[in-house]
């Protein structure tokens, strides 16, 4: 039998859902801890009522002033120190909903029971997501993760502090190593994006920081301390470099440098993704952008080095290209082919001022200047587990466009390939940015789309915010997981963190570093959990050796073996090969 | 014998009580003074203990508590008995004044049942309290009451010797709330009185004890009514009021020598006023010292609900 802590007090109600104990001289009980009480009911089982600690406090008894205390520690007034602490209830078995008596005892729930108490005991599958408060590991349900029965994950806090993205890459690292998926694992892709810093660029490098301590910790989780194993890293082509080399500087191979060419530009329809509010239907240029990109498509012919010939132009970059659609538009012969015919002239300006504003932004990641048959589009289909879409050094414009366009390339791959296993996780920090509360734009859709039809489809989102307050809401509201990290004090205080108690939400406020509040649909509770260090570089500083050794030539992304004359979307028949 | 219990709630019978006195004398005395136990009367003044003397490094202070639960009729063949189940407890706090440190190291709880029948037996309230019956001579309300209190002081000396037998450090001074009638056996013990019914000085010592300043004390005097004892007045720290504000007496057995009884007057002088109360936290002040009133609250708490055990009391000689 565990260890009895104390007793239910009668001064306070006690309720089958909260419940106060009084907590015996010489033992103590912390936030967190979990208690199990068990009380006889005619007719039934014993019924074991199990909750967490969600508030501890010690006072005077005997003090009737606040000046009460200086009498007592100066030895006059004599009184009672008395801890008590306040209950949760995470588990009632069986489900007899009845109080517990005042009176009774609290124990310490170990083992068995406080696996029980915290429902770990149902979990067919489950995640090591960090260590409880009492060292020991807190687990996750699989099940809610991966679509069987919920997915996605909502994280939540300020940047810097809450460690939303230690998190998110924490939780693909234990979804990889813990089992859970079985052998399915393996084929598991997950999609990072990295928006500050380098830091996401050394995933497959170990961290020089890691010690005894966090060892001890990843053993007790059952996970080795390793970095990820396979991690291919995309990132945009250098400004102003003819050879479009990786814009990287902590690395120097395994990187890809990414961008689409002129004609994938026209054919695959990706002008929407320029503007953020292109779908809005308050705006009239929309229309606009429909029209043209329809137009480009339409015209659109590849040429060598993923130029196009449109309209009788050889279009070799973004500047041409916008100069191109900037007159077609503004001559009054063609604009009406272009830009459809009952559209006013205001609207139409609107339309090139966005463009024109997105000419300097893009250049680099639209360009028709390199060998067509050199890789550089984003795609996990790659032998990488891990795929590293670097986007830091992107304008903001920049960095929407390649997340719309990655995204609805790999929602669609998923939707052709009629699947939803390997499942594709994709790890989106900013998510007010690209799914903002209001309005619409097609970066939006597609966030929807994954977070409304991805369960299905073997796409998961774990998506990271500063404040859940302004972003979608169904996006929110489909996550089966929802983690919080340190928050703002006004933002603890809005409805979308109803499931923190109050507690939490004081307690999320001062949350350290790699403290996080954990809720999931199988525990009424969240649970807060201490993650530990990462075992990979998270920056430059930390970098240890790297997984694989580096390879020999630090050109990695260029296809050797392309076979001439094989079907390129760019590479046009009359092209010479070589 | 049958036992009844009144229906009305005990505390409406009480009018005979007497009321908390006022802090000052009302009546002149009718006992014996000697006036000139440490200064012969014409040289009496306010006395400040010598520099040397220290407060002792313990500090025991007792008191009870008492409350009528029920007011009773024993029935029994002789006639109808009335009487009063009342609980009473006594504690003794243990001031620790080097390490800081206040507890009650002592409570004893009791209950009796006080009549003057003779057949009556205990009496089990629904609650499981048990009320012990104890016999009055006279069943008068003021017996009745006198009979508790008599039952009260008798538990105090109880937890008293208790208390002294465990901390036998021998540097302690025991302070018993009220006076030390019948209880001058035990060593090293004050009575402490707040109030003042009878002034026991002629009218020029007695504006020796109204001028006091606070922290002084008057000289030592042996006070003689039914028993003899050492008294002197003292001035507790206080806001400055009636003439008689903070002052209490405070007396020890006269079975010890003038110099010993000289000796705890001082030592009581230097100890007492940090344990005065605050006039915003006890109506009593600055007389109610501080571990006194937290001592009471302490065994009121433990006496439990006067309601509740009314209610038991009625249910058990209902059943």
């Amino acid at each position: 039998m565990s260890e009895p802590v104390g007793r239910v007090l009668g001064t306070e109600d006690a309720t089958p859902l909260t419940f106060w104990v009084a907590v015996r001289p010489g033992t103590y009980l912390q936030l967190d801890d979990v208690v199990a009480t068990t009380r006889h009911v005619p007719g039934h089982d014993p019924v074991t009522i199990a909750g967490v600690v969600t508030q501890v406090r010690a006072r005077h008894e005997g003090a009737q002033f606040d000046s009460d205390v200086f009498l007592i520690s100066d030895g006059t007034l004599p009184a009672q120190v008395q801890e008590a602490a306040e209950i949760t209830t995470t588990r009632v078995d069986p489900e007899v909903y009845v109080p517990p008596l005042p009176g009774t005892v609290v124990r310490r729930a170990v083992d068995d029971e406080r696996a029980t108490a915290l429902h770990f005991d149902r979990m067919e599958r489950t995640l090591p997501v960090g260590l409880g408060r009492d060292g020991q590991p807190v687990f996750l349900n699989a099940d809610f993760l991966d679509g069987t029965r919920g997915a996605h994950v909502s994280i939540s806090g300020i940047s810097g502090v809450a460690t939303k993205t230690s998190f998110a890459t924490w939780l693909l690292y234990s979804a990889f190593h813990s089992g859970a998926f079985g052998a399915e694992a393996v084929n598991t892709k997950a999609l990072i994006f990295n928006v500050k810093g380098e830091d996401l660029l050394l995933l497959d490098h170990a961290n020089n920081r890691l010690n005894e301590d966090t060892r001890e910790a990843y053993t007790k989780l059952g996970l080795p301390a390793r970095p990820f194993s396979s991690v291919a890293v995309f990132a945009p082509p250098r400004p102003g470099d003819p050879d479009g080399t990786a814009d990287v500087a902590c690395r120097s191979y395994g990187v890809n440098s990414f961008y689409w060419t002129i004609a994938e530009f026209c054919s695959e329809k990706l002008l929407p993704f320029l503007f953020a509010d292109a779908d809005d239907d308050r705006q009239q240029y929309t229309m606009v952008v429909h029209q043209v990109a329809a137009r480009l498509a339409r015209e659109a012919e590849p040429k060598e080095d993923g130029a196009a010939l449109i309209d009788g132009e050889l279009v070799r970059s973004f500047e041409e290209l916008v100069d191109l659609i900037t007159d077609r538009l503004t001559n009054e012969e063609t604009r009406g082919q272009w830009a459809g015919s009952a559209v006013g002239l205001g609207t139409v300006n609107a339309f090139i001022r966005r463009l024109v504003a997105a000419k300097r932004d893009l250049s680099r990641l639209i360009r028709g200047d390199l060998p067509a048959r050199r890789a550089h589009a984003i795609s996990t289909e790659g032998g990488a587990q891990l795929t590293v879409v670097d986007l830091h050094n992107l304008p903001d414009r920049a960095q929407r466009f390649v997340v719309g366009v990655t995204l609805r390339a790999e929602f669609e791959r998923k939707e052709r390939s009629g699947t939803a296993r390997p499942l594709l996780f994709v790890v989106l920090d900013e998510l007010n940015k690209y799914a903002p509360r209001e309005g619409t734009s097609p970066i939006k859709d597609v966030l929807l789309d994954i977070a409304e039809r991805g369960r299905s489809l073997g796409v998961i989102l774990i998506g990271a915010q500063q404040t859940a307050s302004e972003v979608e809401r169904r996006i929110v509201a489909n996550s089966a997981i929802r983690v919080v990290g340190r928050l703002d004090a006004a933002e603890a205080a809005r409805p979308e963190y109803g499931y923190l108690p109050p507690a939490q939400r004081q307690r999320a406020v001062l949350a350290k570093p790699g403290t996080m509040f954990v809720a999931q649909p199988d525990i009424p509770v969240p649970l807060v959990v201490e993650f530990p260090f990462p075992a990979w570089a998270t920056r430059p500083s930390e970098r240890g050796e790297p997984s694989t050794p580096p390879p020999r030539t630090s050109v990695s992304g260029a296809d050797p073996f392309a076979v001439i004359g094989a079907a390129s979307a760019t590479a046009s028949d009359d092209e010479f090969p070589f | 014998m049958k036992v009844h219990v009144e229906s009305w709630d005990p505390t409406y019978g009480s009018a005979f009580e007497p009321g908390e006195p006022s802090p000052g004398p009302s009546q002149a005395t009718t006992s014996r003074v000697e006036i000139g136990v440490e200064l012969p009367p014409d040289a009496w003044r306010p006395l400040l203990p010598p520099e040397q003397v220290r407060p002792p490094a313990t500090v025991l202070l007792i008191d009870g508590v008492r409350r009528i639960d029920g007011r009773i009729w024993v029935e029994d063949s002789d006639g109808t008995h009335p009487g009063v189940a009342a609980s009473y407890a006594a504690g003794v706090v243990r001031c620790d004044l080097q390490a800081g440190v206040a507890e009650v190291i002592v409570t004893r709880v009791e209950r009796g049942l006080f009549t003057s029948s003779t057949r009556v037996g205990d009496l089990v309230a629904a609650t499981g309290a048990v009320y012990r019956p104890h016999r009055v001579s006279r069943p008068e309300p003021m017996d009745l009451q006198q009979a508790v209190q008599r039952r009260m002081r008798e538990l105090e000396m109880t937890v008293a010797a208790e208390a002294r037998s465990r901390d036998s450090g021998g540097d302690d001074l025991l302070v018993v709330d009220g006076p030390l009638h019948g209880r001058t056996h035990l060593d090293r013990t004050v009575g402490y009185i707040k109030t003042h019914r009878t002034e026991y000085l002629p009218p020029a010592l007695a504006a020796v004890v109204t001028s006091l300043p606070a922290g002084h004390r008057s000289p030592v005097f042996l006070l003689g009514t039914s028993w003899d004892r050492y008294a002197w007045y003292l001035r507790l720290p206080g806001a400055p009021g009636s003439p008689w504000a903070g002052v209490v007496r405070v007396e020890c057995t006269a079975d010890v020598s003038r110099s010993v009884a000289i000796q705890l007057a001082d030592i009581s002088t230097v100890t007492l006023p940090r344990f005065a109360s605050a006039a915003y936290k006890d109506p009593r002040a600055p007389q109610n010292l501080v571990p006194i009133s937290g001592l009471e609250r302490r065994l009121r708490s433990l006496l439990g609900d006067a309601r509740l055990l009314n209610r038991a009391l009625r249910a058990a000689v209902a059943g």
